[in-house]
């Protein structure tokens, strides 16, 4: 407990401390994350795919060795796959067995009204936690010390969804009621903006938007996460890729690319990049081919560009 | 308690620019303020940035409002940078209100607290007034001035001046400021609450005077005035951006709302394509809420009952409550050639827009041939979109016989009674083969057929006009060369889909 509060101090040792986990973060972020912890608020992160919305909430979790707790969101997700459900298996084949045993309790019972008094004595024990499946948002609930609670995509569940999600996310709790929490979950919520969240979830939220990093962070995202990569061709790779992103393109490469592709060139023991080594692994930061016959033409003008 | 003030200050001027913000988030940005401080700048707007705005656009117009207003917010109340923090400043401001050790003079109690600001932020203010020292009289003894204000700029501290019209800006509401007329009256309105007429007053006395330091003085106080002058319309205008802008903006809409689409100038289009995403959105919102899939639903309780009876109520074969997806439908087909050039861009604006906020919405645009355009939207941004659209397929004479040739051919299979086919276009048919038939079929199967005519009502069926025949096979045909009608049809047309 007190290591987190130590490094949520400041947004300093926060960025430090992300640094230290191989994520390079902007002050933006830093200050995010930051605020979250502070004020006890989700944060909702948006940003083109492939900025590292998902990866800061799972860094977080390891940053501060709390565990993570996922929930993909998809079109038709509802509360029985997000929060909870009962075990309907176990109720049935526990009705079975336990057959025997009911006809004992309702021994000697005069009646219809009687058996049914009998049987209302045992409680609802066929409802009780024994035969509740708690889904991602009741367990995280359920984590005495605190977790990271990620809700990944969340613009790819329906609106109904949401408005579940806002209970949880500005009182941390759920209908049904559970025990008061001594650490609130940290909640990040990702968003790739197919549709527009409804503003009473984003009220909730603190909001980050996450762009395409700068050349100079990004150089430090390669170097941090392939150390082994050369320093001139770390420059060159980080500059063609930024030259891309002012390209028309149908997807522009994002972070991931550009460290699937230095990881390629280490691979090939590249030192420099020239246009056929570009040209033979442009697959690599560009998945469409419409796009990569469009950038094929101008490899070699922005190599030269890059490289001179 | 002054920092809550400036908090909910800038929050309103960002609701002026359009930001949401709710009651909630205030509170939320006090609390990051709490937090933060104020001391460094660029993380205030960090932090703000995150509790604030909401959208990427919302982002920008933050990062715009925030540079303006705590630009002079600075000058107004911030110290020097780097320097004292919050606490420090409060601890100070609380003393000055102890001591009150002014020299004297018919000094309001802020005086002294100017003094002491000055030194400390001696690093920040830039002397104003250096040019002026050249004066005729030359540099040399000057006598001190009498008048609050004369003092206030002899003491030559942009922090105590700031922060002086700042308070007079309070006195006098400038943030009521709805209309640019109004610039000139607040800007004498503040000059007058900061004490404008005793130092003209003084002025006067001191030109007349026979003393040159007293001459002298008058002189520096005429050139210090009329900076301020300067100065405070400056902060007049500032507010009216902050404050009043909106209003305007508010009216341009309206306007706009009822002007003929064809009128509308070129530089109003983005405005209009705000106007006409914001309906679209707002249309949607109405009536999305019933596209709803059940994946599995609840335990349908009755029928699992009935289905186990035969495996003597064991129950095994659950069965599950769904409902059934029922998303509406739309086809828009969209005429862009030359007799409704004019027209073309707001619909296919229109098109568009409402394809964004609708789940399925098949978009087709023709001349004479008809093209499927659902795929360049989804692709595209708006401009680019309609830019395309046009330049591909618009301009050519009309073929409407063709174009629902064509849809037939290509699309009618995929026509059902959920379907509604709106079209765009005037129905002016360049007296070729009408092929009212097929529009009968389209009739036939669809859920609804509904023509949006941009031409006058009274110039349908007049020349090469094909309405009457086509009317006869539409659910519905209307008027629209308005958003104003664009956005009653549309009112009807989603309630009827949904």
């Amino acid at each position: 407990m007190g290591d987190i509060e130590k490094i949520a101090a400041s947004v300093a040792s926060l960025q430090e401390s992300f640094e230290a986990h191989n994520y390079i973060c902007s002050d933006q972020i830093a200050t995010a994350v930051f605020l979250a912890y502070q004020l006890r608020k989700p944060i909702l992160i948006e940003g083109p795919p492939g900025v590292g919305k998902t990866e800061l909430a799972k860094t977080a979790a390891e940053m501060f060795a709390l565990p993570l707790i996922r929930l993909q969101c998809y079109e038709g997700l509802d509360e029985s796959k997000a929060i909870y459900e009962w075990k309907y298996g176990k109720q049935l084949l526990y009705t079975q067995v336990l057959k025997e045993a009911l006809d004992e309790v309702l021994q000697g019972a005069k009646g219809f009204s009687e058996s049914v008094k009998r049987l209302h004595e045992f409680g609802d024990i066929f409802f009780s936690e024994e035969f509740l499946e708690p889904r991602p948002l009741l367990k995280a609930l359920k984590e005495e010390n605190g977790c990271v609670l990620l809700i990944d995509e969340i613009d790819k569940a329906d609106n109904e969804f949401e408005s579940l999600l806002l209970e949880i996310l500005s009182d941390y709790q759920v209908s049904i009621p559970v025990k008061a929490l001594a650490e609130p979950p940290m909640v990040f919520l990702t968003s790739n903006n197919t549709r527009e969240i409804s503003d009473a979830l984003k009220r909730r939220c603190l909001h980050l938007y996450i762009p395409f990093p700068d050349a100079d962070i990004e150089q430090r995202i390669v170097a941090a996460r392939i150390p082994e990569i050369p320093p001139e061709l770390q420059r060159q790779l980080v500059a063609f890729i930024h030259e891309l992103r002012t390209l028309d393109l149908k997807k522009q490469p994002a972070i991931s690319e550009t460290i699937d592709w230095a990881r390629t060139l280490v691979l090939l023991h590249a030192e420099a990049l020239d246009p056929k080594l570009v040209t033979d692994t442009l697959n690599v930061i560009l998945k469409f081919q419409e796009d990569i016959e469009n950038v094929t033409t101008e490899v070699s003008s922005i190599t030269a560009r890059i490289t001179k | 308690m002054s920092m809550d003030r400036t908090i909910s200050n800038f929050i309103r001027a960002l609701r002026n620019a359009d930001v949401r913000v709710s009651t909630a988030e205030t509170l939320d940005a006090l609390g990051a303020v709490e937090l933060v401080g104020y001391r460094d700048k660029a993380y205030l707007k960090r932090s703000l940035a995150t509790v604030l705005p909401k959208t990427v656009d919302e982002k920008d117009t933050f990062d715009a409002c925030f540079d303006q207003f705590f630009d002079f917010q600075d000058v107004r109340g911030e110290q020097s940078p780097g320097g004292s923090g919050e606490d420090q400043s409060e601890e100070q401001e609380g003393e000055d209100g102890e001591s009150g050790d002014g020299e004297g003079g018919g000094s309001s109690g802020e005086e002294p607290k100017g003094k002491k600001k000055k030194s400390k932020s001696k690093a920040k203010k830039n002397n104003l007034y250096e040019e002026e020292e050249e004066a005729d009289l030359g540099p040399g003894e000057i006598t001190d001035p009498k008048s609050t204000l004369g003092q206030l700029l002899m003491g030559n501290d942009r922090v105590e001046l700031s922060m002086a019209m700042g308070a007079a800006g309070e006195e006098t509401n400038v943030r009521d400021i709805k209309i640019f007329t109004q610039k000139g009256l607040y800007t004498r309105r503040i000059m007058d609450a900061m004490g404008l007429p005793d130092l003209n007053r003084e002025i006067g006395d001191l030109r007349t005077s026979p003393q040159v330091p007293a001459r002298r003085l008058g002189q520096q106080l005429k050139a210090r005035r009329d900076f301020l002058r300067e100065q405070v319309r400056d902060y007049v205008e500032k507010q009216f951006l902050l404050n009043a802008d909106v209003s305007g903006k508010r009216l341009r809409e309206e306007l706009l709302r009822k002007i003929k689409l064809s009128n509308v100038e070129h530089r109003n289009f983005r405005l209009i394509q705000e106007i006409v995403y914001k309906m679209a959105k707002k249309l949607s919102a109405l009536h999305s809420r019933r596209k709803k899939i059940f994946k599995r639903g609840a335990l349908n309780v009755p029928r699992t009952l009935r289905h186990n009876m035969s495996y003597d109520g064991a129950i095994f074969d659950l069965h599950w409550k769904s409902v059934k997806v029922d998303r509406p439908k739309v086809f828009a087909i969209c005429d862009v050639s030359g007799s409704v050039a004019n027209y073309a861009r707001f619909m296919l604006m229109f098109l568009y827009s409402l394809d964004e906020v609708m789940p399925k919405v098949r978009s087709f645009a023709f001349s004479s041939d008809l093209a499927e355009v659902t795929e360049l939207f989804n692709r595209n941004k708006i401009e680019d979109a309609i830019a395309k659209t046009l330049r591909d397929y618009g301009g050519g004479s009309t073929d409407y016989g063709q174009a629902l040739l064509d849809f037939k051919k290509n699309c009618l299979d995929d026509v059902d009674n959920r379907t509604t086919i709106i079209i765009l276009g005037d129905a002016r048919n360049n007296h070729g083969e009408a092929h009212a038939e097929v529009l009968k079929e389209i009739y036939d199967r669809s859920k609804r057929v509904i023509w949006l005519n941009p031409e006058a009502k009274l110039a349908w069926n007049t020349g090469d006009s094909e309405m009457r025949k086509y009317g006869a096979y539409s659910h519905q045909v209307e008027e629209c060369n308005s958003l104003m009608h664009l956005e009653r049809v549309v009112g009807n047309l989603l309630k009827q889909i949904a």
